[in-house]
């Protein structure tokens, strides 16, 4: 209808006129709409990234973790909790057809002493099979082997390289102590990309050590924490999971008590705390929006009440009282969407901000930027309605007495 | 067939002891094409019976027919499509929207109509320019004169060719060569088949009319035909000569002296009757001294 493009015309008139008064109004939409915006952006942005890395390293890896412990993603937690996994499950696992390499990863803790003392190194005892499973080649030297001389061969992290030896000095060769035994460095792992809630910044800081070695040193561990299984062709990767569970509680009397994830779902576990987080916060910024929405509820009342006069000028001249309530109802959804377009482009600013001053790197998809603007616009109308509906309902001659 | 017929109309304001009567059963009803001038005090009605008449208000008894059509009881839309369609506006306080243009304002009702842009604001421009206003388009009301802004009033009221022109005292707020200005233009509105009802004050502007009804505390007490040019006699009576002696003559002050006496007590009359006791009683008294003295 033609006539709308005039209500279009008059509230932006009529926010022209008020400037400060719709800035104040759109203020409760603008931050409400710019957080949920960045809030999305930044959950996806690290989803985004956690996905990337599985494809990276471990697309046709299988993790098998026990779950005897507790069933929560973050590893330091199963550390404590004693593993039900075994030597045997690895065998066993190594066996299954479509299965080239299986490893167990077992964690331990102890300072290990190079040139530097290193406290925060975190030793995974593993077999020489990591690097066909990991997908990632050595920057230095070679991974430990059956055949070697010495069973206390180590690879560093590329965290640990640093944390142990001075920075100009290739390692290789070099010795640490750890638990009073003395460890050769074979080889340095090439740096793994790091990112929040995912096992690569563990080998990052990682010593890595033979499981012979420390079956030789009678270390308390606490068992097998992963065992993480390549599979030849990805697309086996469900049909060869299925194939491992049944072996695995077979080896288990029947016990269900470990948990065979696919790379797929190994990303969702480690994403499940950061939807979590994200709701919430969204949680409040829907709030943020619910009072922009009040606000501007609040506004608008004004706005009638001071204009009544001309609300009577236009109904003696013919307006109707549907013409009248989508008029003010423009008026609010103007205001709304001019907010929610200003958040947008504060949301936008603020994800640019993010990207050059921390290595997070939202994504904000044109999908959410839609949903900002539909989200801004319904709130106008919603709560812009009571306002209208006050101002079309009123008497045109009790309307016209108002000055 | 009237086009306006209003019968036993009674306004009522308020409720309880509060109330106003502001239409007392007026009967009136209007032929097409006739210029109606309605004229009396301030309070007496006159706003009323245009606001109803214009379907801006609903008398609270009564039964009002609008091109034989019954009107009193219409629901809000419908009113408002009627008022789009046949009936135009024209107030005192010219009552143009202030954050549009000259154009804009006029162009409105067609808007309300459903009519595109382009299309109204032509229609608009040629309407402004019948009433001479062709170069004031795009001022806004605060830029033009009274005058001027009541001649693009005019042009809002006239812009959707509504069959009746309802005014309310359409001059008010003018000079003398304003309401001159005004009234031309009213009087040509209704040469081209127009019916159009006014409010003044002003005995003059009933030269513009063909007839002249008067109220007085809501009742229409007097309707005379009158020729075109002439002021009504009724208003010529008002106009040229003081009444001789009135309602107000013989009430007014009487509270006045109700409210004093009673405070200045019996003993001390009031100043001017004693003087007039004075002046009475002082050739009797020189009368008897003199008595006195001839005796």
């Amino acid at each position: 209808m033609s006539w709308r493009s005039g209500h279009i015309h008059t509230a932006i008139v009529s926010m022209r006129v008020n400037r400060w008064r719709s800035l104040l109004t759109m203020f409760g939409i603008i931050v409400g709409v710019a957080s949920v915006i960045v809030i999305i952006g930044i959950t996806q942005g690290v989803k985004n990234e956690i996905t990337n890395q599985v494809n990276a390293y471990s697309k046709d890896v299988i993790t098998i973790t026990s779950t005897a412990g507790n069933s929560s993603s973050f590893g330091v937690s199963q550390v404590a909790a004693v593993s039900v996994l075994t030597n045997q499950d690895v065998r066993s696992v190594s066996k299954i057809k479509g299965v080239i390499a299986s490893v167990p990863l077992e964690f331990l803790s102890g300072v290990a002493k190079g040139d530097k003392s290193y406290p925060s190194g975190l030793v995974i005892a593993t077999t020489p099979q990591l690097p066909e499973v990991i997908n990632q080649p050595l920057v230095l030297g070679a991974f430990f082997s059956p055949n070697d001389p010495n069973p206390f061969a180590a690879v560093l992290g590329y965290k640990a390289s640093l944390g142990l030896f001075n920075q100009n000095v290739p390692p290789l060769g070099y010795g640490f102590t750890w638990h009073n035994q003395q460890f050769i460095v074979s080889g340095v792992l090439n740096r793994f990309k790091a990112t929040p809630f995912s096992n690569n910044t563990l080998y990052n800081e990682a010593i890595f050590i033979p499981t012979a070695a420390m079956t030789q040193l009678s270390i308390n561990s606490s068992g097998i924490y992963q065992i993480l299984a390549r599979v030849k062709h990805a697309k086996d990767l469900p049909v060869v999971a299925k194939k491992i569970e049944t072996v695995l509680l077979a080896n288990h009397g029947g016990q269900k008590n470990f948990s065979v994830l696919l790379p797929s779902q190994v990303a969702k576990s480690s994403t499940s705390v950061l939807n979590l987080l994200a709701a919430l916060t969204i949680g409040i910024a829907v709030i943020a929006l619910f009072v922009g929405g009040v606000g501007i509820m609040n506004v608008m009342l004004v706005s009638v009440t001071e204009r009544m006069h001309e609300i009577g000028i236009r109904k003696a001249i013919g307006a109707s009282n549907r013409q009248i309530m989508s008029q003010f109802l423009i008026e609010a959804a103007t205001v709304s969407v001019a907010g929610g377009l200003i958040g947008i482009v504060l949301a936008l600013l603020v994800d640019f901000g993010l990207k050059l001053a921390t290595s997070l790197s939202p994504s904000i998809s044109w999908k959410v930027i839609a949903l900002g603007a539909v989200i801004s616009m319904a709130i106008g109308i919603v709560f812009g309605s009571v306002p209208a509906l006050r101002a079309a309902g009123k008497e045109p001659i009790e309307a016209l007495r108002n000055e | 067939m009237s086009l306006i017929k209003l019968d036993d109309v009674s306004k009522l304001y308020g409720f309880g002891d509060a109330t106003t009567l502001a239409l007392d059963e007026a009967n009136l009803s209007i032929e097409k094409g006739e210029f109606v001038a309605i004229m009396g005090p301030s309070g007496c009605g006159k706003s009323t019976l245009l606001n109803v008449m214009g379907l801006l208000d609903r008398p609270t008894h009564g039964t009002y027919k609008l091109q034989n059509r019954l009107v009193d009881r219409l629901s809000q839309n419908r009113a408002a499509r009627l008022r789009r369609d046949t009936i135009g506006f024209i107030f005192q306080s010219y009552n143009l929207l202030p954050r549009l243009t000259v154009l804009e304002n006029v162009a409105l009702p067609l808007a309300y109509k459903g009519m595109g842009v382009t299309r109204r604001l032509k229609a608009a421009s040629a309407i402004l320019e019948r009433v001479g206003m062709q170069n004031r388009e795009y001022f806004y009301p605060y830029q033009l004169s009274g005058g001027q802004i009541q001649c693009a009033a005019i042009a809002r009221a006239l812009v959707n060719e509504p069959s009746i022109i309802i005014a309310d005292e359409p001059t008010g707020n003018l000079d003398s060569a304003g309401s001159r200005l005004i009234m031309e233009l009213l009087s040509e509105v209704h040469k081209m088949g127009n019916t159009v009802i006014f409010v003044t004050h002003n005995p003059e502007l009933t030269r513009y009319a063909t007839r002249v009804v008067y109220m007085r505390d809501g009742m229409i007490i007097q309707d005379e035909s009158t020729s075109v040019g002439q002021v009504a006699k009724t208003a010529k009576a008002r106009l040229y000569s003081r009444p001789k002696k009135s309602v107000e003559d013989d009430l007014a002050g009487v509270s006045l002296l109700m409210k004093t006496v009673p405070d200045k007590e019996s003993s001390e009359p009031l100043p001017h009757r004693k003087k007039k006791t004075q002046t009475k009683r002082r050739p009797n008294t020189k009368a008897k001294v003199k008595g006195r003295l001839d005796t």
